[in-house]
């Protein structure tokens, strides 16, 4: 179960109109004994009102802000909580509970500051082969730009101590957070590790995750940003 | 020389916007900066406008500082959209500060 007695495991995640899947993902997480919260970002449906019967916490973005806002406003209140440790998980039911302690143990084991979720290194189930690709690339991409030798770069599952967690600061709203946040992991020095995952894709999920036009706006908002303060 | 010092009021009105965008957003100041000292030069030297013109295939000098003005345009477009950004990025915070604010502890946490 809980495999850091005594320490405060706060997980996030991030929900845009996932009222089909929010309750099974909080439980899964919540029966392992982490505390969750939810960031309901502006949702349609009824993501907001079944989060809050499921998870321990909920903050609610009066707007639609995107993924990457929603993740930085999990981060914060968590930190707000007295987290020792923050895990970033997404809330199509794409990611194995199970992993979260193997991303803790990896941060304590290593003394590192961030533990990385990689399907590559681990597994991916019904990963269609066109994202496939589409990953890789983004991977090559992000490794020229960051310097990190990563090799899934736009993965969700990601843990942080404290320590890591208040160096963090996304700006990108949207899908290029994840860059972003790699970019930062790289610019604070700290010490970060690769942990095998298993992402597990559905009809539900693909339908719901990145898309060949989305790399293009990720390209296009994180040159925007070097281009102003 | 009427439309000479129009457009030198002009470009040196952009030359002080892209000094004042420039602590903002460098890249923006700089090429704002480029396009209209050389639109200047071209304005008042409109001989090599024609001569520079004619060697890169453009034609006239005229329809080059025209150009000039379109890259202009351009370039502020791209501010406005920067500008665009860093509202969302006030917004966004905002939000957040609200959010954070209203969350909603269940139960079993408070």
């Amino acid at each position: 179960m809980h495999p850091e007695p005594g320490k405060c495991v706060w997980v996030v995640i991030a929900a845009y109109n996932e009222a089909r899947v929010i309750e099974q993902v909080v439980a899964g997480v919540r029966r392992r004994g982490y505390s969750v919260v939810v960031v309901d970002d502006g949702s349609g449906d009824a993501t907001a009102a079944i989060a809050e019967q499921a998870a321990t916490a909920v903050v609610y973005h009066p707007v639609n802000l995107g993924q990457g806002a929603a993740l930085q406003t999990g981060i914060e209140f968590a930190l707000g909580q007295g987290a020792d440790f923050i895990v970033t998980f997404d809330a199509d039911g794409q990611h194995r509970a199970d992993d979260i302690a193997a991303l803790l143990r990896a941060l304590t084991e290593n003394k590192a500051d961030f533990a990385l979720g990689s399907r590559f290194l681990g597994a991916s189930i019904d990963l269609p082969r066109s994202r496939r690709w589409l990953l890789k690339a983004a991977t090559l991409f992000t490794r020229f730009t960051t310097g990190l030798r990563v090799s899934d770069t736009h993965n969700g599952l990601r843990a942080m101590t404290r320590r890591g967690a208040s160096f963090v600061a996304l700006r990108q709203n949207r899908m290029a957070h994840a860059s972003e946040l790699l970019e930062q992991i790289a610019r604070s020095k700290l010490r970060y590790v690769e942990v095998p995952v298993t992402i597990e894709y559905s009809a539900y999920s693909l339908a719901k995750g990145q898309k060949l036009s989305d790399s293009l706006t990720i390209l296009v908002d994180l040159s925007a940003q070097r281009l102003h303060r | 020389m009427i439309a000479q010092l129009i457009l030198t009021a002009f470009l040196l009105g952009i030359l002080l916007y892209a000094w004042l965008e420039y602590r903002r957003a460098p890249v923006v100041g700089v090429l704002a900066m480029v396009a209209a000292l050389t639109g200047l030069y071209f304005v008042w030297i409109p001989a090599h406008a024609t001569r520079l013109a004619e060697l890169v295939g453009i034609g006239r000098g005229v329809d080059l500082i025209l150009y000039i003005w379109v890259v202009i345009s351009l370039i502020m477009l791209l501010n406005l959209h920067l500008k665009l950004r860093v509202q969302k990025e006030m917004i966004t915070v905002l939000a957040r500060e609200l959010a954070i604010a209203n969350a909603r502890l269940a139960a079993t946490a408070k």
